[in-house]
């Protein structure tokens, strides 16, 4: 018994170990070539770097005024993301709750959004909130957010969905008959239970507002340099033909360790989250 | 439950009959100032101080243009620039369509050449401006002049002159490759030398709107214009043209040079020109402004142009000259600007022309051949000399590319490459050029 | 009778449960398709201020537009194709790394890696793997299958797409599946285990069928994913070699942008998410019930 159990751990491992290379080998190609200079870069992208010098990514991160672009993007991305987890989570709640016809037509209608090609509302929705209402000109990042919360909350919500029916309804019962209202009651009882479901969607949805480039070139470019957002600013690093790699790569690795950060202390919070709930 | 859904009906309603009730009075909104305004910094008291924004195309020189505006900011103090860039993510064209859609346009719009009449109705007529009469070609659409042309490109063979200087065992003369047999003999002589001959990048923009077409712009009997109008016709023949079959002719004395001939779909842009400026490869076929790729692997390097040659016949005008034209062009939108910030446009047009700094920028910082003639500043970087000693020579033919629809880079494009990887012949790539202009209304 | 304060208070909770929500869908996301629907009927350039009424004529272009029908049926391979690879690995790994191993949160995060980057460094990494790092392996080994680029060959090019799709999607349907996973009750596979019953048979007999709403999730989202691909495609392939990638987004994008032809790029968009609807609603229906029996 023990042999085979060695012999499992090991098969197991051999295989992760096998997928690791396959994900990992082009992330480490654009850590190593952030590194390099251009011709480096083109002349062998697949070697290591000669020197490790954080020249580049200083130059880069005055460029790209990377401080100013990282804030926005926190900003943009923090405010968006708490309305969407909150507002969609309510609604899917009362979705499951209050089956009627209308909120089912309401629930398949945002489902079968989210197969609308971005391209084909670009253009109304810029003459919508630009030409017509002037939100764009007047506040930009927040008709920004105000956009994501609405392109946002059809994912959530369908997530949301599919994991409150398997709440108990014996649960809130309970707690109405303890005198809780249905926002107490939600607030109290639901929500703390949705917790790593809204951390899944939560990092989705990050990776989604934080690496978005259409949207905000849409809204934010004519608001000047000092409103973009991060995949925004490192566009100065991008020519039509060709890009200027040993600035652009450092940039990109700037913009995505944020991320990456989050998502590790994220990945320890639904880890949490679901013993806590198992514990209840 | 009823009420309720029918209020949600109305509320979309009376969304949907605003946003469309509004867009039919798009041209009506020209008066709405208060929207003006608010791109002006919002500070209406102030009325000196004029915002314009700049639609770069260009993006390879965004840094040096937001320099320049700066600079001209210095010289105009009520005047503030704002430079915007487009990428590879979205198209001029379409970056400035979402710019009207949003009812913010850029002051001034740089466009590729061929896509300014798309814009005549909303472009202001510059044909009164003083730098008009400088201007070394005219560049008028319908009689008008709607745009100024920023920058003059060409291309052709670009080669490494250190490479060809010492397989000429001397200094290279280009002028002596003025047939399709010289430039096979050359690319003989430098595999002999055991270098890489050439590179053909398999890009699609390349083969497609620069490559082929210089069989529109060679045609010894027609212009550019009146070509295509016959292949829109369908009355131009490919398959017994001479032009489009000495093109090809020397098109598969490159394929067989190729460097990359073995995986010819590999050969990408970076590739071959780091080649070529390191001087492992002689040759390759592009564009003037390869220069800032070519200096990323070597800064000293020095380049020349030699022209694509379509047949045998050394009086042939092509096979000396390479083709050239004005492919950036800028142009003031007329609808939503401000009188003040098309003058605020104008002057910055007048300062690139007239003023030190601006011509300064225009041939050292972005490095582009002005297209004004009373610009005499000695021009930065070989292949921009090379272009600019044809093109005061009158060993030029027109830049083909500038006047073809906005797809055709990209469908004729993968017709050049299927010949290029051998999967079509000339007969069936004559087709397919065929069929691609007769679907063009 | 339901008395009026009830009716009122009901009113209420929904404005306050469903408003925000859905005002912000409405106006985001209903008004402009509404808007772009209406659109498909004018002949548009997408820039000039003329904007003629054509009727139906755009619609009638769509159909007679091969192309078009071209790149939809490629689309419906590349997602048959991509759904089912993409969710076979996300849910091995997801199964992988949730069995209690050391340094799984490593692997976890290692695999969702992909995620992090986005657009043109994705292509740009992968169009050097393909043609530089595959090839001069295929040299070394002497192995046919990357003696050349594979994005100079239209088959080739076409499961380079799917390979980096998997690559990039699978990690993140992986999170999907790992939430899921960790809400199967343990005692109920411990007590399986203890009955002797093996992890294979506990993997497909219990496992499985608590997972259905996962995997209606995940199966939804890569259909939608792989029915709506662009950037990657723009990216890696550009929609070549030969035109032979262009996949039905970059098609309706092509000719709305490109082409200039704006009223039937968006009443091809309006069929293609005419078809895309039709799909998925049939797989959500279909799932649901499995989910019911289950």
């Amino acid at each position: 018994m023990q042999m085979v159990n060695a012999l499992k751990k090991g098969s197991i491992y051999i295989v992760l170990l096998l997928a690791l290379l396959f994900f990992l080998v082009p992330f480490l190609i654009l850590l190593f070539n952030a590194f390099k200079t251009n011709a480096e870069i083109i002349a062998s992208p697949f070697s290591l770097p000669v020197s490790i010098s954080f020249k580049n990514f200083g130059l880069a991160m005055d460029q790209m005024k990377y401080w100013s672009a990282f804030s926005n993007s926190a900003m943009i991305t923090f405010i968006s993301l708490t309305v969407i987890l909150i507002c969609s989570a309510m609604t899917a709640h009362y979705f499951v709750r209050n089956k009627t016809r209308m909120n089912t037509m309401w629930f398949l209608m945002m489902v079968a959004s989210m197969i609308i090609p971005f391209q084909s509302i670009m253009i109304p929705l810029v003459s919508i909130y630009g030409a017509e209402l002037g939100w764009i000109q007047s506040q930009p990042k927040l008709t920004l957010m105000f956009m994501y919360v609405g392109f946002g909350s059809s994912l959530a919500v369908f997530v949301y969905h599919g994991f409150i029916k398997s709440i108990p309804l014996e649960l809130e019962e309970a707690a109405q008959i303890d005198g809780c209202n249905s926002i107490q009651t939600f607030f109290k009882i639901v929500l703390p239970i949705l917790m790593p479901t809204a951390v899944t969607i939560g990092i989705l949805h990050v990776l989604w507002i934080w690496n978005d480039y259409l949207l905000p070139v849409l809204i934010l470019q004519n608001a000047g340099s000092d409103n973009y957002t991060l995949p925004l600013a490192i566009q100065v690093f991008r020519g039509s033909y060709s890009s200027d790699y040993e600035r652009y790569l450092p940039a990109v690795v700037m913009v995505v360790l944020p991320i990456m950060v989050v998502y590790l202390f994220a990945q320890r919070f639904i880890i949490q989250g679901v013993t806590q709930g198992s514990v209840k | 439950m009823k009420k309720l859904s029918s209020l949600m009906l109305v509320l979309i309603l009376a969304l949907v009959v605003s946003a469309c009730g509004g867009n039919n009075a798009n041209n009506a909104s020209n008066a709405n100032e208060g929207t003006n305004a608010s791109t002006n910094t919002g500070s209406d008291s102030d009325a000196k101080e004029v915002k314009i924004t700049i639609l770069n195309s260009k993006s390879e020189i965004h840094t040096q243009m937001t320099n320049a505006a700066e600079t001209f900011s210095k010289a105009h103090p009520n005047i503030k620039v704002e430079v915007i860039s487009t990428n590879q993510d979205q198209s001029p064209v379409e970056k400035a369509s979402a710019l009207y859609a949003s009812g913010t346009p850029a002051t001034l719009a740089m466009l590729d050449a061929g896509d300014i009449e798309k814009f005549a109705d909303k472009a202001l007529d510059l044909s009164g401006e003083k730098w008009v009469a400088e201007l070394a070609q005219p560049n008028e659409i319908n009689g008008k002049t709607l745009a100024f042309p920023f920058a003059v490109e060409g291309y052709g063979l670009i080669y490494n002159k250190e490479v060809l200087d010492e397989v000429a065992g001397g200094a290279f003369d280009p002028a002596t490759i003025n047939t399709t047999s010289a430039l096979e003999e050359l690319l003989q002589k430098i595999e002999a030398a055991g270098k890489t001959p050439l590179y053909i990048g398999s890009m699609d923009w390349s083969l497609g709107n620069h490559f082929l077409a210089i069989a529109y712009a060679a045609q010894p009997d027609t212009d550019v214009k009146g070509f295509l109008e016959q292949l829109k016709g369908g009355s131009a023949d490919l398959v017994n043209n001479a032009t489009y079959q000495g093109l090809l002719d020397t098109f598969d004395v490159l394929k067989k040079y190729n460097g990359g001939k073995n995986d010819p779909m590999a050969v990408n842009y970076e590739q071959s020109t780091a080649a070529v400026a390191t001087g492992s490869a002689a040759i390759t076929f592009n564009g003037n402004w390869l220069i800032t790729e070519l200096l990323k692997s070597n800064p000293e390097g020095e380049y020349g142009f030699i022209p694509v040659p379509v047949s045998n016949d050394p009086t042939t005008k092509a096979n000396s000259a390479v083709a050239i034209g004005a492919t950036k062009q800028m142009f003031i939108d007329n609808e939503k600007s401000t009188e003040e910030q098309q003058a605020a446009a104008k002057q910055f047009l007048n300062w690139l022309v007239y003023e030190d700094a601006g011509q300064q920028f225009l041939v050292n910082e972005a490095n582009v051949i002005p297209a004004f003639k009373n610009i005499t500043l000695e021009l930065n970087g070989s292949l921009a000399v090379a272009i600019n000693e044809y093109n005061l020579a009158g060993n030029s033919i027109e830049f083909a590319g500038n006047f073809v629809p906005g797809d055709h880079w990209k469908v004729l494009g993968a017709s050049m490459q299927k010949y290029l990887a051998d999967v079509t012949d000339r007969n069936g790539l004559a087709a397919e050029i065929e069929d691609y202009w007769k679907s063009v209304q | 009778m339901i008395s009026e304060k009830n009716t009122v208070k009901r009113i209420g909770n929904q404005l306050l449960f469903t408003g925000p929500t859905l005002l912000a869908f409405i106006a985001v996301i209903i008004v402009p398709f509404i808007y772009g629907i209406y659109m498909t009927f004018f002949k548009w350039d997408g820039i000039s201020s003329s904007m003629p009424y054509v009727g139906f004529n755009n619609y009638e272009a769509v159909f007679n537009d091969t192309k078009f029908w071209t790149s939809v049926w490629l689309t419906i391979k590349y997602v048959a194709a991509s759904v089912f690879l993409i969710n076979t690995v996300a849910f091995l790994l997801a199964y992988l790394v949730t069995m209690g191993i050391r340094g799984q949160n490593f692997f976890r995060t290692a695999f969702f890696s992909p995620n992090l980057i986005g657009g043109l460094v994705l292509g740009f990494i992968w169009q050097f793997m393909f043609n530089n790092f595959f090839t001069s392996i295929g040299e070394k080994f002497g192995w046919e299958l990357f003696s050349k680029t594979w994005l100079g060959n239209e088959t080739m090019a076409f499961w380079a797409l799917v390979l980096v799709t998997v690559w990039q999607y699978a990690g993140y349907m992986m999170v999907i599946f790992i939430a899921g996973l960790m809400s199967v009750p343990k005692d109920i596979l411990e007590a399986a285990t203890i009955d002797g019953t093996s992890g294979w048979k506990q993997l497909i007999h219990m496992v499985l069928p608590l997972m259905v709403p996962s995997f209606i999730v995940t199966i939804f989202l890569s259909l939608q994913r792989g029915f709506m691909v662009y950037d990657v495609n723009y990216a890696l392939t550009g929609g070549g070699p030969f035109g032979s990638t262009v996949m039905a987004s970059m098609h309706v994008y092509d000719k709305a942008f490109q082409r200039f032809d704006y009223g039937v790029g968006q009443a091809e968009a309006f069929v293609l998410f005419f078809i895309v609807a039709t799909v998925t609603i049939v797989q959500v229906y279909l799932t649901k019930r499995m989910e019911v029996e289950a």
